[in-house]
């Protein structure tokens, strides 16, 4: 019994450690414009830490996470293209071209369905599809735990961010998913013309009114009707389309392979729009290489598919007009407001670049 | 030529067929905060009482449209209406998704016409012709509101939550 008091105080003190050990971990403080709005959940067994975004920042540049030790997510969604790539489909460890055109990672926070196809509901469960196809990255969750386990590297920061000493393929995905919430962008020109810190060109200006703008032929409005779909603070909505690229989509049917309904077929994702300019080429195929091509295609040639988008289908500037109508300066202008999209804090933050790289 | 002529006949019948196998596959569910949970076809639709009204589109003219009342599908589902729309059930509202997954919200008071005097239809025709691919086979209809960016096209789902 005399050694009561020393005993709790034993436990006391080794007890502190434990609270410290927990302590460690700093809540990550996600910063976007009031305007994004706060329509997003945080799964609640994935909470956002300084420490997980670092970690899974790792990941997202660590080849290892591959079959051939050679490609990883970043090879596919590079900074410099807004986490996007330059190809019309992408490469990974099979040599085979991918079947679709690598997105961007932007803003992802508010997206609940990821994918042009919107097949993964969340980001961590988005992750696994590029890490385990054949074709792009190639390997299981399992192999990637086992791989990183024997490295000298990874097994504190996973004990750190997670409290287990045994790395798995979860750990693996929350990672990384937390990093990828962090891909916030909301500091181009347009957003800054927005808060009266930069004032856009004339044909900027035309251009981003067009964008805007649904076009009214009865009361002699012009516009490209872009933001219908393109549009909001996020210059982005979560809806599936069918834009007209084909007749009938047969080879890639797009959202009908998710749910199997004839009214999605050949609908696609309607991408945001923030940074397209580093994004080309365009398209679930990529089809497109130059912003000329897209608006050309909206504007002159879109095909009349069953289910067309309504918006298409129903926007003219013309009165008698069977398509968009604009002319070729009016499409000019809606060029030059694209270019302003460009976040070119975002794709140089080093807080997003690789960080085994020298600098 | 004629090769031109038949594959032109071959994709319209393709689009055809495509089109009606939509249509027909199409369904609402009613689901969230309800007795019953539902999922309604095209022929459910037609056996519930049916309702019609005239209301300004888009187009800023006047169209007959025929279907069934909102609060009928939700009645048929078990939601809180009428005389149960009180207290804790005034914090309920309703998310109508579109087929391309736009939503919109209503308060769960301003959909019943018992509390707020409105009425919202479940339009499966316009002109005494089904709704047209792209807008049906279900839309809602809401007449009176200044800006049509409720009546929302290619009606899929009605989810009735509680405001958390």
């Amino acid at each position: 019994m005399r050694y009561f008091p020393l005993l709790i105080a034993l436990l006391v003190f080794f007890s502190s450690f434990l609270v410290e050990k927990k302590g460690k971990l700093h809540p990550y403080k996600l910063e976007y414009p009031t305007s994004f709005g706060s329509r997003f959940t945080i799964p609640d067994d994935n909470p956002m830490t300084e420490e997980g975004v670092a970690l899974g920042r790792m990941l997202f540049y660590e080849p290892l996470l591959s079959s051939t030790n050679t490609v990883a997510c970043a090879s596919c969604h590079k900074q410099a293209n807004a986490f996007s790539d330059d190809r019309q489909l992408s490469i990974g460890v099979s040599g085979t071209p991918t079947r679709r055109n690598s997105m961007s990672l932007v803003n992802l926070l508010w997206v609940k369905n990821l994918f042009w196809d919107g097949r993964a509901n969340g980001l961590e469960n988005q992750a696994v599809f590029p890490l385990t196809h054949p074709d792009e990255m190639g390997q299981s969750l399992e192999a990637s735990a086992k791989k990183l386990a024997k490295t000298r590297l990874y097994p504190p920061l996973f004990q750190e961010v997670f409290g287990t000493s045994v790395i798995t393929g979860e750990q693996i995905t929350k990672a990384l998913a937390q990093f990828e919430r962090t891909l916030i962008s909301a500091n181009s020109p347009y957003d800054r013309s927005l808060k009266g810190e930069t004032t856009l060109s004339a044909s900027e200006q035309r251009g981003r009114d067009l964008f805007m703008r649904g076009p009214a032929p009865e009361r002699g409005v012009r516009g490209g009707n872009c933001a219908h779909c393109h549009g909001g603070a996020k210059l982005m909505q979560e809806v599936f389309h069918n834009n007209g690229l084909d007749s009938i989509a047969v080879a890639d049917r797009g959202r009908q392979e998710i749910t199997t309904d004839g009214l999605d077929n050949g609908r696609f994702r309607v991408v945001t729009l923030r940074n397209i300019a580093l994004t080309a080429p365009y398209m679930h195929d990529g089809r497109f290489a130059s912003f000329e091509q897209v608006l050309d295609h909206y504007n002159e040639h879109f095909h009349f598919s069953p289910n067309l988008s309504h918006e298409l289908r129903t926007s003219h500037n013309e009165p008698t007009g069977q398509r968009l109508g604009l002319t070729s300066s009016e499409k000019k202008d809606i060029i030059a407001f694209l270019h302003t999209l460009t976040d070119s804090t975002f794709v140089t933050n080093p807080a997003f670049a690789n960080p085994f790289r020298k600098h | 030529m004629i090769h031109t002529s038949i594959k032109l006949l071959l994709s319209g019948i393709l689009v055809l067929l495509f089109a009606t196998k939509g249509l027909l596959a199409q369904t609402i569910s009613v689901t969230g905060e309800v007795k019953t949970p539902l999922t309604l076809t095209a022929s459910d639709l037609q056996a519930l009482e049916r309702a019609e009204l005239t209301a300004k589109d888009r187009d800023g003219k006047e169209h007959r449209y025929a279907g069934v009342l909102l609060t009928t599908v939700l009645r048929k589902a078990g939601v809180t209406l009428g005389g149960e729309l009180r207290g804790e059930n005034l914090s309920k509202y309703v998310i109508a998704k579109a087929g391309d997954g736009y939503e919109v919200l209503f308060s769960l008071a301003e959909v019943d016409a018992e509390f707020s005097g409105r009425t919202i239809l479940v339009a499966d025709s316009a002109d005494g012709a089904p709704l047209a691919q792209g807008v049906g086979p279900f839309r809602l209809v809401i007449p009176n509101e200044k800006r049509p960016a409720r009546w929302i096209r290619e009606l899929k789902s009605l989810e009735i939550r509680f405001a958390k």
